[in-house]
């Protein structure tokens, strides 16, 4: 506390009661501000307290691996006469049963909550590959044309407008949008159209027919660019504004063109900058729910995306046939739905009974993806601080 | 000397005036690369324009597709029905509101014996929830043929061994006496599997109860019988009333089955009369004649319907004069305040039901089964409609009201939390706090952001939830309205976690319109010998106000949209809230605008009625998003501080 002034100034009142105020409110608006830090803290501390010990154990190698390697399935819980409870997965139930025999005494079945989150976790990277990969082409081609080529004008302010507002749509707008525009209305190549196809364009050898691309990470991702443009063009803005005008000014003065200009003296020292921002698209894309709900996510499946059955070539298959197959196969990956890591989280908080079992998987889950999602804004947060203290200009 | 043959060199003009472009399909490639860039950042317009065209492409058949469910609505009599029906639904609120009094009452005296029936029941349920695996095994071998006495011994002990254990831990309450928790000791320890009979204590205290009440129901004699005259009063009406609507019902299905075949019957004469193959156009012809329904004839079974209004409206006067004279038998006292309380409103609404359900009855005149259903009533009907009701048996309502309402309670909720804390730490940290205070809460703040929406959903379900149930029953805080609280999930629960979702948004936008505001202003106020609490805030928050209040707006934007937290938290009742509670109302769950489409639509079919609501809802949420936008930047400009 500030000591109290001694009133050698003849002129000066009786301040005593205002410094009392000032600290009095002082302390009040440092109270209200530490209330806001103190429950994230507690908030990210139960998390780990619950999560933790899921994820990690005491022995090597020190992390649950099943839990991060197998997929999401059905937990059957056995209870013996004794009272001792199996945990087992359904094609274990049966041999169990069959050990103890006479000794079985009740069965219960918790969905979703044996296995791991493999799926999930592989289900996300996929679709914050596709979103990113979308988001940061048009993004930042958006930006380089806001930063460098944009006059004042209608065309500008409307852009600007658009930007603001998109990024203030609601999270399931984006959904319904998604799921009217990729999922029903997308244009996709077929041999024969759907009857729902809005109008289809023939080929010869195929037909461009808008029928849309079903629920797939294809859908999901291109929605999830859109809920996350608006992020990724303002920060590319600001990363292309921070490069200093006098770079642009000497490479035009030694003839080079805008393009030249923009290619070696703008992107160069910007790219960095716009890079680490993006991470934060990252774990803004993998953090929302409501736009994958319609477009990409199912509640289980018990394959990755990339286990599908295809026929087998036969034996004298051509080389160009097995590349085919490879090549419809990774494209494949992107044309199947997928779980992810939010949504699955939402089918265990919410379509599930509770009871301890579903409690494991939950903070399990959102543990995981906390971490994830924390590490990555955390290390956008540290890069740019980095970024920052190198291209000091 | 030699001169050297200089080099010829072109003129200088020349050269700066030379083409050197190469030019792209006639076009300048740093102009293409302009466009290029320029069509991109155009995306941002189209893709708002997608949005609104995609959305209104499924939305936008609603208004007709819901009149026209509303015109069979009418035209089948289903209307007709409801006028009645639905006033006499206050005779349900009435009545319960009288039963609650009645039990209320007889409470005041049978209370205490009834409190030790359960107890006493609840201690065996313990007892025996304790003894169940001896108990199951017990059970087990008695069943088996031929009987093994040895083993049945056994367990019978084990048993024993069990129950007297369980019954000995067991936490008896006060009100039973040492004797009888002696007894009762006794009696669970003897417990077996093969005698259903009670313990005689048990059966004792159960008659116990029986004769208090019983004594108490003559007490309050009157009460119990104006309750129960007012209970049956409805039921001669209501079986008229079933009557009819089970006719109406079964007129919709026909008319709604004939209009399906209808439809298909359209669309293969469509086919065939595109159809260039004469084979097939005949096979389709064919077919489409074959499946003509019989159109149902409306107004033939609306007619019966109404044939019926005398009848109707002499059994609604009855029931009003029944209704009227139960309330006017109601006794004056009941054994409680509340229970009186409870009574005495009963007694004053009574009439105004009375007056309302001979209002209803004398609109049946009037009605029309032919009247059309206008596109302003349709409009009305959704956008005023205070019904939400769906995979309904009787009839599918599209309101949009309790939706709304649980979306601003809650909005209102997180905006009143959110704005102080945001807009004090904002002030905080930009004017108060010292360097490494800053590098504390700026980066927590922002970090809020970071969490996903759903994991905070989770959190208002896993510990939110019981954090306020638990909290809602100290008894200290009895005064609060609305405590103890029912449900775990309700809208200030969701109204919490959308504040602490609201605080980065709104904390760092603030803190921005702080840092704006010119150093000049502070200066001067310094000068002029303002305390520094003073210049904060006589000086820099009204000049900061601006961005202040886009800021809250903005947090307002972000609230109103957010999806997951409110699916999850808010507890999903599709109602309006009950406002008469006071303040108390933040406790009942409810039902929001993103919330319905997130939960239903993954479970409707694409284009029906169902489908085409939700996307109008999304198209509402749409504009409320864009006019919220709107206002934020309005505002921005409106109290645009004089840059100094």
């Amino acid at each position: 506390m500030n000591p109290v002034p001694t009133n050698d100034n003849p002129f000066a009142g009786d301040n005593s009661g205002i410094q009392q105020r000032e600290t009095a409110a002082r302390w009040a608006l440092r109270v209200g501000s530490y209330i806001v830090v103190i429950i994230t803290l507690a908030i990210m501390l139960h998390i780990f307290i619950k999560g933790a010990p899921v994820v990690f154990q005491s022995k090597w190698p020190f992390v649950n691996t099943q839990f991060l390697t197998e997929l999401p399935a059905t937990l059957h819980v056995i209870e013996d006469q004794q009272g001792n409870h199996i945990e087992t997965d359904v094609n274990g139930a049966d041999a169990v049963k069959k050990k103890l025999g006479d000794d079985f005494r009740s069965e219960k079945t918790i969905s979703y909550s044996g296995g791991g989150i493999l799926g999930p976790i592989v289900g996300t990277a996929l679709l914050v590959i596709v979103s990113v990969g979308v988001a940061l082409f048009l993004g930042v081609a958006c930006a380089i044309y806001l930063s460098e080529y944009a006059k004042h004008g209608k065309f500008l302010e409307m852009v600007r407008l658009a930007i603001l507002n998109l990024a203030g749509v609601p999270s399931v707008v984006f959904g319904l949008f998604g799921l009217g525009a990729f999922v029903l209305t997308a244009p996709t190549f077929v041999d024969v159209p759907a009857d729902r196809s809005v109008f289809a364009i023939p080929l010869g050898f195929t037909t461009l027919s808008f029928e849309g691309w079903d629920t797939c990470v294809l859908s999901g991702g291109f929605t999830l660019a859109f809920v996350i443009l608006p992020v990724i063009i303002t920060a590319s803005e600001q990363c292309l504004q921070a490069v200093p005008q006098g770079f642009r000014e000497t490479s035009m003065a030694l003839g080079a063109t805008r393009w030249q200009t923009i290619r070696y003296s703008v992107l160069p020292f910007a790219t960095p900058g716009i890079l680490t921002s993006s991470i934060l698209g990252i774990a803004r894309a993998a953090g929302e729910t409501a736009p994958i709900m319609f477009t990409a996510a199912l509640a289980f499946k018990d394959k990755l995306p990339w286990q599908k059955d295809l026929p087998p070539l036969p034996a004298d298959a051509s080389i160009f046939a097995h590349w085919e197959q490879s090549v419809s196969r990774f494209l494949g990956i992107f044309t199947e739905s997928v779980q992810a890591l939010p949504y699955h989280i939402y089918t265990l908080a919410a379509k599930i009974p509770q009871n301890e079992y579903a409690e494991r998987a939950q903070y399990g889950s959102v543990f995981v993806f906390l971490v994830l999602v924390a590490s990555l804004a955390a290390s956008s947060v540290l890069l740019r601080k980095r970024l920052r203290a190198k291209y000091r200009w | 000397m030699t001169s050297l043959p200089t080099p010829s060199r072109p003129p200088l003009r020349s050269v700066l005036l030379r083409s050197r472009k190469h030019t792209i399909l006639g076009f300048d490639p740093q102009k293409l690369i302009k466009y290029f860039f320029g069509s991109n950042a155009s995306v941002a317009i189209i893709v708002l324009v997608l949005i609104m065209v995609f959305l209104l492409r499924e939305g936008i058949d609603f208004l007709p597709t819901y009149q026209r469910e509303l015109q069979t609505y009418r035209r089948a009599g289903l209307e007709f029905c409801d006028i009645i029906d639905q006033p006499l639904q206050r005779n349900q609120a009435l009545s319960s509101s009288l039963r609650q009094a009645v039990s209320a009452s007889l409470e005041t005296l049978s209370k205490p014996a009834r409190d030790r029936r359960d107890a006493a029941f609840l201690l065996k349920r313990r007892v025996e929830d304790k003894t169940l695996r001896p108990r199951e095994s017990l059970t087990q071998v008695l069943e088996k043929t031929p009987p093994e006495p040895e083993q049945i011994e056994v367990l019978r002990r084990e048993l024993g061994a069990a129950s007297a254990a369980a019954a000995k831990a067991l936490d008896y309450p006060a009100f039973f006496s040492t004797a009888e928790r002696e007894q009762m000791q006794r009696e669970f320890s003897a417990l077996t599997p093969e005698v259903t009979d009670l313990p005689p204590l048990l059966l004792t205290l159960v008659e116990e109860f029986n004769a208090k009440d019983r004594e108490a129901r003559t007490q309050f004699a009157e009460l119990v019988t104006a309750q129960e005259e007012f209970e049956e009063a409805a039921e001669p009406l209501q079986e008229v009333l079933d009557e009819l609507k089970a006719k109406a019902l079964e007129t919709k299905e026909k008319a709604v089955e004939f209009e399906v075949l209808e439809t298909n019957r359209q669309r293969l004469l469509e086919a065939a009369a595109t159809e260039t193959d004469p084979k097939e156009k005949a096979s389709l012809t064919k077919e489409a004649e074959e499946s003509v329904a019989e159109a149902a004839n409306l107004e033939e079974s609306t007619r019966e319907i109404t044939s019926r209004t005398g009848e109707l409206r002499e059994q609604v006067e009855k029931y009003a004069v029944v209704i009227e004279k139960a309330a006017a038998v109601l006794p004056k006292d009941a054994g409680t305040g509340a229970a009186r309380k409870m009574v005495n409103d009963v007694r004053e609404k009574i009439p105004e039901h009375a007056r309302e359900m001979r209002a209803a009855a004398a609109t049946l005149e009037g009605w029309r089964w032919d009247k059309p259903v206008s596109i302003f009533r349709v409009i009305g009907a959704f956008f005023f409609g205070t019904q939400w009701i769906t995979n309904s048996s009787w009839q599918d309502f599209y309101g949009f009201v309790p939706l709304l309402t649980g979306s601003l309670v809650i909005a209102a909720i997180a905006i009143l939390i959110a704005t102080p804390v945001s807009v004090v730490a904002a002030i905080y940290t930009n004017q108060f706090a010292s360097e490494r205070e800053k590098e504390l809460i700026k980066p927590v703040i922002e970090f809020i952001q970071a969490i996903p929406s759903v994991v905070l959903g989770f959190i208002g379900i896993s510990l939110v939830g019981d954090l306020i149930k638990d909290v809602s029953e100290w008894s200290w805080l009895q005064w609060v309205p609305g405590f103890p609280i029912q449900e775990r999930l309700n809208m200030f629960n969701a109204g919490c976690l959308l504040a602490f979702m609201a605080v980065p948004t709104m904390f760092s936008l603030s803190e921005d319109a702080l840092n704006n505001v010119p150093r000049a202003y502070i200066d001067a106020s310094d000068a002029l010998g303002a305390t520094k609490l003073q210049t904060v805030f006589r000086v820099i928050v009204p000049a900061g106000i601006s961005g202040i209040l886009s800021a809250i707006l903005l947090g307002l934007g972000r609230v109103v949209g957010e999806t997951m937290v409110v699916l999850l938290v808010a507890g999903n009742r599709i109602a309006i809230p009950d406002f008469s509670a006071g303040p108390g109302v933040i406790f009942q769950p409810a039902h929001t605008l993103t919330g319905i489409i997130a939960q239903e639509l993954g479970e409707v079919s694409r284009g029906s009625s169902h489908w085409q609501a939700l996307f109008m809802v999304g198209i509402v949420l749409f504009a409320i998003s864009l006019l919220v936008n709107w206002c934020a930047r309005a505002v921005a400009r409106r109290f645009e501080p004089h840059k100094a």
